[in-house]
């Protein structure tokens, strides 16, 4: 663990850039939903756009996660607390996935997505 | 008792307790909200009605996202003085961090603060209205409130022209009984008993004023006569019952067997009987113009009812939803009706209401027409046509079929969508009607009563994408707040410990620090999802 003087000095710059990392990203993030140059797939909202949002939520968060969360260098127990939690969290997403899908006139998952 | 390994590691996880406590508790919080975004998804695919995307004004949103993000750093940086032994840095940096949760609830204050100011109408013919109601300033109708404020014409009032009043004994509620007499004192009108009224042996004849008092008399009298008047039915039956089970042909049977030809005899017990007022008729004379806000009464045409139960006997009047500043005409709910029918959708526009009656709004929609049709072309000569001859890229149908406040603005000030100038604190309230007014840019609209589907405001009970905003956010709010609390708690209460075990301090505000980043966490993902998408 960074506990020595020196090593909590060198993860303060490291808070400073990441902090820096995660503006830039939400920032990102308002100018593709919102600048038309920057719109991916239709003109507008559509899946494209949930997605490319969502993979950069997903990646500000692993950040938050990873570096100020320190589950870079966690212990074991952690690890499977914080994992197990996530497991149930997409089981529950895929569960309402599921619900929306017809049971009688099932023909696979159907997510929006244009393929 | 001491609690164990608080701030040396436990052997056998290698962590101190409290960092297990955390992340089990934060395990939980991560089950409890993906509860609530796996609602959103389900809410969201099953909507009926048009989910209203990217409507909530982003830069609050924006804002507070870089209020959380820099509160995670400076919460690191406090736990980081903690562990240099550095107590200022401490401070500074878990003062930033509280203040940061301050300026997130403001904003989020004054977001709520403007939807839950913020009317929305919902016509029969689907077409939504949204703005603000208010009363016309200059039809001052000389009465004045229990407040003593002017009361005016025009707002969100239900008017009926009253004949006769009818309570309910238990369940009349005073404040209305005397607002009920307030107004016919001032239209000089007087309300009387309608007939004569008998209360244990005394009579009270028609013609009797309307009081409070005399009300609370009728109700403590039917109260009585009921309690009375169940005591004798109950006696009676009793005595039926027993008289029936002494036959001897009956004792072999059931009593379910008995029960049809158990009876009361009501001639025997008439004198018992006491009579009931479960309610009492007051005649208005001469007919007059009662008004009762609308949240309160549920018209109808010839009996209009308040939520006491107290009947308002007469013809309802003009009584129209009042708009003075329309900022925003939404029709795609009623494309999306035309489309299920197999309707064009221009076509059912054009025959709503409110195309067919106000002009202002017909204006607007010929000009959100002209401004589509150019930013189609727009788009046509910038993507141009697919194999099929297709336009690559159309406008969605928010850009078709909702005419919002800022293109009333831009169609107000003449330049096209998109170009119109934004007032800074139009960004975070919503349109700023006292500078847009000599432009006129909103229309003044009155909406018959009987075509209004659903009118409110802005809050969860509008439609499920506002009912899942709220819990959301309002849920997440607390966590900043208790968040908030813990974290001043180690800044304000933290200076003892501070000097006595500093390494305890630090491993509670790493755990506390913990719980803030999750609250980040968790905003990461509901900006862009209810702001965004």
């Amino acid at each position: 663990m960074a506990d020595s003087p020196e090593q909590i000095k060198k993860s303060i710059k490291t808070y400073t850039i990441i902090g820096l990392v995660l503006f830039l990203f939400t920032g990102i993030t308002v100018a593709v939903a919102t600048v038309p140059a920057l719109d991916i797939g239709v003109h507008g909202f559509d899946v494209w756009d949930m997605i490319l949002g969502l993979l950069i939520a997903s990646f500000k968060a692993t950040l938050v996660g990873y570096v100020f969360m320190h589950l870079n260098h966690e212990k074991k127990a952690i690890y499977w607390i914080f994992f197990g939690s996530m497991v149930f969290f997409a089981f529950m997403i895929a569960l309402i996935m599921s619900a929306k899908s017809d049971p009688i006139h099932f023909n696979g998952f159907n997510f929006g997505l244009p393929f | 008792m001491e609690i164990p390994y608080i701030f040396t590691p436990r052997k056998d996880t290698g962590m101190v307790n409290s960092k297990i406590a955390i992340w089990l508790f934060l395990a939980s919080e991560v089950m409890l909200f993906g509860g609530f975004f796996s609602s959103y998804v389900y809410l969201r695919l099953g909507a009926d009605y048009p989910w209203p995307e990217r409507a909530l004004p982003v830069l609050p949103g924006l804002i507070n996202t870089f209020v959380l993000i820099f509160s995670s750093v400076t919460v690191v940086f406090a736990w980081a003085g903690l562990k240099l032994r550095k107590w200022r840095m401490f401070q500074v940096s878990m003062g930033i961090t509280i203040a940061c949760a301050a300026v997130f609830m403001v904003l989020k204050a004054i977001e709520y603060n403007v939807k839950w100011h913020h009317q929305a109408v919902r016509l029969k013919d689907y077409t939504i209205l949204e703005g603000h109601l208010d009363y016309d300033k200059k039809a001052n109708t000389g009465e004045v409130t229990k407040d003593g404020k002017p009361v005016f014409a025009e707002a969100d009032q239900i008017h009926v022209a009253t004949e006769s009043l009818t309570f309910n004994t238990l369940r009349f509620h005073k404040p209305w009984v005397e607002e009920l007499l307030r107004q016919a004192g001032s239209n000089g009108a007087k309300v009387e008993l309608a007939e004569e009224l008998s209360i244990q042996g005394e009579k009270i004849p028609a013609g009797t004023p309307l009081s409070v008092d005399l009300l609370t008399k009728i109700q403590k009298n039917h109260i009585q006569s009921r309690t009375n008047n169940s005591d004798v039915r109950t006696e009676a039956l009793r005595a039926e019952w027993i008289a029936t089970y002494a036959k001897p042909e009956n004792a072999d049977k059931k009593g379910w067997e008995l029960a049809p030809g158990v009876n009361i005899d009501v001639a025997k017990i008439k004198d018992q009987l006491m009579l009931e007022t479960p309610s009492v008729t007051f005649a208005v004379k001469p007919t007059t113009n009662f008004w009762f806000y609308h949240r309160d009464v549920k018209e109808g045409a010839t009996q209009s009812r308040l939520r006491d139960d107290t009947v308002l006997n007469g013809k309802l009047l003009d009584s129209p939803v009042a708009f003075h500043n329309l900022d925003a005409i939404d029709f795609r709910h009623v494309v999306m009706k035309a489309e299920e029918k197999g309707i064009d959708p221009v076509v059912a526009i054009e025959n709503t209401w409110l195309i067919k009656n106000s002009k202002e709004a017909r204006e607007a929609w010929e000009w959100n027409k002209a401004q589509t049709a150019k930013l189609e072309q727009q788009l046509l000569e910038k993507h141009g046509k697919d194999e099929n001859g297709v336009a690559k890229r159309v406008p969605t149908a928010t850009e078709r079929y909702r005419i919002g406040w800022k293109d009333f603005i831009a169609k107000a000030d003449g330049v096209d969508r998109g170009k119109e100038e934004i007032h800074v604190s139009e960004e975070f309230m919503g349109p700023n009607y006292k500078l847009r007014e000599p432009k006129h840019t909103f229309p003044h609209l009155k909406v018959p009563r009987d075509l209004v589907f659903l009118s409110g405001k802005f809050t969860p009970a509008w439609n499920t994408y506002y009912a899942i905003y709220f819990t959301m956010t309002f849920l997440h709010g607390l966590h900043v707040v208790g968040g908030a609390v813990v974290l001043g708690y180690y800044l304000f209460c933290g200076k003892k410990m501070y000097q006595s075990n500093p390494e305890w301090l630090a491993n509670r505000v790493e755990v506390g620090g913990l719980f803030w980043h999750f609250v980040d966490l968790v905003w990461i993902f509901l900006f862009p999802i209810l702001y965004l998408m």
